[in-house]
């Protein structure tokens, strides 16, 4: 394999991987968002907490 | 700046339309960054965001913390002179980061201990002292290496819109951007900051997406890599042919810096690692974080390599090419090749999208900013001025103090961005300010997580062993004779290059603490200790 078809194939595929986890992440993210703002609300402000 | 780069500069598509997406956009940050004010209670919450992100936020707010702007520039311009040789760069950094993800390598150990810091792990491994200097050299190196992220940000900003860089608006932009941040990160914290972060990888990956695309469809995808072989020839793809700029020294220097200590040692990402809900959750967090360490460095590379195409091959590009190779494609003396990839995207993206991918780098200039001014601010607070102070300091106090110093480092960074007039080669400046920390800090966290042997004498000294991290820049260089000039010439020549003295530094470092270790050792070891419900139970009074 020459080392330009080995940087295509690694150019491809990394932009194809990126592209497909931005989507997971940005709807996933914005539930973790959801999940992360409903638990900072039951955080008790006392000293059990380290 | 010379009349023809002023004239070359100011051909941009950037218009009004452009500047309402942005201000649209920074305008959105801002209400989200204060809007989660309420939730910050105490120091865990402020710089830890109660340790309550979940695997998706953390993707996204590592990619948005470790995809600064400065890291687009820097390695846009490794593309624009190292063609797709510096490509091996994104590989080492992506492959490293996963191998941390399945292993769980220093970030799940430090996880499990629950320290907010890494110097509070110092402490609870080995002794107050070696967390107090810990705590200065992470901070002395981590604030002066922010210090020229504000003037590269300009080149930037000067390079897409066309502002001029000798009048008042572009320092009015660039103030205004970073009192911006300072306010949200100031009030909100790590909420607001990893809240900001989703944003800004949204806009960040639209706008990542769609300028490689466009670049792809404009330049043609086979002639990219066709005016590479042509300029370059093997160098530009092979990192370790020779006249390549990089090779074998340099390669393993990259899976040290942009691979083991990018995301595993430097505190920015390990606090990110400190924030998750547990110790599955950061190992999976890694694992999809591999794609975004790839794409940090790939996709600025692969711009570079396209401005590089554009200007040499390209029609449209005819003018930038007496300014950028005044003496053709392989000689030098041109202007600053910081300028190649921003300009080059003025005039490749239409409106609109010229909008949307300079919000996108704008993201990437404050996700950044955001991080390391609560990162180097909660360290002050938390492992310099607190472990010496005689009273203890309450929770509410410790978060008083610590945006107090966030708002003086905001100050530290706008002199250095703005009227420091230096003469330091960025990278050089960049990497060894970096090193400082991460050489001594990569040995004592191996060290204190995985060698039971390990003492608080040997951590103390292999700190102390980063410094040698300085003999990397140049002028100490040439002050120490690791430089000296050639006869009849005014060029320097170095007896050893930044990455070699990198690899000393760090192999230094571990044979400091090894030696030490075994010479003294402590007389009550702490291995193992691992505190139930804290050891400063006063941090959330």
């Amino acid at each position: 394999m020459t080392w330009i078809l080995f940087w295509k194939i690694v150019l491809v595929f990394a932009l194809t991987v990126f592209a497909v986890m931005a989507v997971f992440v940005t709807v996933l993210g914005a539930r973790d968002i959801k999940k992360l703002l409903t638990a900072l609300r039951h955080l008790e402000d006392d000293s059990a907490e380290d | 700046m010379p009349p023809e780069v002023v004239e070359a500069l100011s051909r941009t598509n950037f218009t009004w339309i452009d500047t309402v997406i942005i201000v649209a956009y920074l305008g959105a940050s801002l209400f989200i960054g204060l809007a989660v004010k309420k939730y910050v209670r105490n120091m865990t919450t402020y710089i830890g965001a109660g340790r309550k992100v979940g695997v998706w936020l953390g993707v996204a707010t590592m990619l948005g913390t470790e995809m600064g702007l400065i890291t687009v520039m820097y390695s846009a311009q490794k593309g624009f002179t190292g063609g797709f040789a510096a490509f091996h760069i994104a590989l080492i950094a992506g492959v490293v980061t996963l191998l941390i993800g399945l292993s769980g390598f220093i970030v799940v150990p430090l996880r499990r201990l629950r320290v907010l810091t890494i110097p509070e792990f110092y402490e609870l491994r080995f002794d107050r002292k070696t967390r107090v200097l810990g705590g200065i050299m992470l901070a002395f190196g981590g604030i002066l290496n922010m210090g020229l992220f504000l003037k590269v940000g300009s080149i930037f900003i000067v390079g897409v819109t066309g502002l001029s860089n000798t009048g008042w608006a572009l320092p009015s932009v660039m103030v205004g951007l970073l009192v911006l941040v300072l306010v949200y990160t100031t009030l909100g914290g790590m909420i607001s900051v990893i809240l900001t972060d989703y944003v800004q990888f949204v806009v960040l990956s639209v706008g990542l997406l769609v300028a490689t695309s466009l670049a792809i469809v404009q330049l043609g995808w086979s002639d990219i890599f066709a005016t590479v072989q042509e300029v370059m020839g093997e160098t530009g793809f092979n990192p370790v042919a020779k006249g390549s700029g990089f090779g074998w020294s340099y390669m393993v220097w990259m899976i040290i810096t942009a691979g083991l200590v990018s995301c595993a040692v430097w505190p920015t990402s390990v606090a990110r690692a400190l924030a998750m809900e547990s110790t599955a959750a950061v190992k999976r967090q890694y694992c999809w974080s591999s794609v975004s360490f790839t794409i940090r460095f790939l996709i600025p590379v692969f711009w570079g390599i396209c401005a590089l195409v554009y200007i040499l091959h390209a029609p449209e590009g005819a003018d930038l090419r007496v300014l950028f190779f005044p003496e053709g494609p392989t000689g030098g003396g041109g202007f600053d090749n910081l300028y190649a990839m921003p300009v080059f995207m003025a005039r490749l993206m239409p409106t609109v999208l010229l909008g949307i991918i300079t919000a996108g780098m704008i993201a990437a200039f404050m996700s950044t900013h955001d991080s390391y001014f609560l990162c180097w601010s909660s360290v002050i607070t938390q492992d310099i001025i607190a472990p010496l102070r005689k009273k203890p300091l309450s929770g509410a106090g410790r978060v008083r103090l610590t945006r107090i110093i966030i708002i003086i480092i905001g100050a530290y960074v706008l002199y250095w961005g703005l009227f420091y007039q230096g003469k330091d080669d960025i990278w050089d400046y960049m990497a060894v300010s970096g090193a400082i920390f991460f050489t001594g800090a990569l040995a004592v966290l191996i060290g204190g997580l995985y060698w039971k042997r390990a003492s608080s004498t040997g951590a103390f000294a292999a700190l102390l062993t980063g410094l040698t991290a300085l003999f990397g820049l140049g002028p100490v260089q040439q002050l120490v004779g690791l430089q000296y000039q050639s006869p009849g010439s005014d060029e320097w020549i170095q007896r050893l290059t930044g990455a070699q003295v990198g690899l000393i530094s760090v192999a230094l470092a571990f044979a400091v603490l090894i030696t030490l270790s075994l010479l003294f050792p402590d007389r009550t070891p702490r291995t193992g200790r691992v505190r139930p419900s804290g050891l400063y139970p006063e941090y959330s009074k």
